[in-house]
């Protein structure tokens, strides 16, 4: 857990700030597989409603999945939640920044349940992903 | 799961199982992953760990490649559960099924339970999908 996160209600995650670019986008379709061309395919994207290309969800997603291991380590890996839903979509351009707050903490024998508001929002200030977070903190990472 | 004929999602019908699909996040995968979404966290660094959401990827893949969705699907909600670390040696087989399917007017909605199994199977990852089609 990074010193400057202080588990305890209230307390703000460490905010995590990305520019979505095309590049990233198209390296992503390659990694994972998805090759939609609403993401890839600018001239097809552009007939489209949506008038041009846009990121996978996931990739969005991923950027808040990587706040929540910046602030809790392994314990996110091996005890970590997200329940989310896309709000809109983030273009090439878009700066996107995950953000959340520790809503309650739970103590367990030898863990601690942490649940989070967690969001990420555009460089208007737009929701993009909104959700839950919860994490299961053993003790000896909570005690570190 | 991403194998030959793809299921029209016309067809798809709740309860409905997908064949499981094997797959493996291995170290290029890893690589080309976090150069993707610029992933820098020391815990990926020569360590054989793989971000739980390129798991999630990947057994996504698996799902997208098994059905036919129409122009217009949107990806709009998603649950993760991540139980176990993987690391780029362990051969994962992901499962999937139709846990419900709403017609919406001109949209279906429809949602997926997946879960991802190591090579000892023990769960790593659990999730539900959502996904909006427009009916053709």
């Amino acid at each position: 857990m990074p010193a400057s996160f202080a588990l305890k209600e209230g307390a703000s995650l460490p905010t995590l700030s990305k520019k979505v670019v095309q590049e990233n986008v198209n390296q992503y379709a390659r990694a994972s597989g998805d090759f939609n061309p609403i993401h890839i395919d600018a001239d097809y994207a552009r007939q489209t409603p949506l008038g041009g290309t846009v990121a996978h969800g996931m990739l969005i997603l991923a950027y808040l999945s990587q706040m929540m291991t910046d602030a809790f380590g392994r314990d996110w890996l091996s005890g970590g939640k997200l329940n989310i839903r896309f709000r809109a979509p983030a273009r090439p351009g878009d700066v996107i920044t995950a953000s959340g707050s520790v809503r309650r903490i739970e103590k367990g024998d030898g863990y601690q349940m942490v649940d989070c508001e967690v969001l990420c929002r555009n460089q208007n200030d737009e929701p993009v992903i909104t959700g839950d977070a919860r994490v299961k903190v053993r003790s000896h990472e909570a005690d570190g | 799961m991403a194998e030959n004929r793809k299921i029209a999602y016309q067809d798809l019908k709740a309860g409905q199982e997908f064949p499981a699909a094997a797959f493996q996040v291995d170290s290029a995968t890893a690589s080309d992953y976090l150069k993707a979404v610029e992933e820098e966290n020391v815990i990926y660094q020569n360590t054989g760990l793989v971000p739980p959401m390129a798991v999630a990827a990947l057994a996504l893949k698996a799902l997208i490649n098994a059905i036919s969705m129409p122009p217009g699907t949107i990806h709009v909600s998603q649950e993760f559960e991540f139980m176990a670390p993987v690391s780029t040696q362990d051969t994962l087989t992901s499962h999937a099924t139709v846990s419900r399917i709403q017609a919406r007017g001109k949209l279906h909605l429809i949602n997926i339970d997946i879960s991802v199994l190591d090579q000892k199977k023990q769960p790593v990852l659990a999730g539900k999908t959502g996904f909006i089609l427009p009916v053709s």
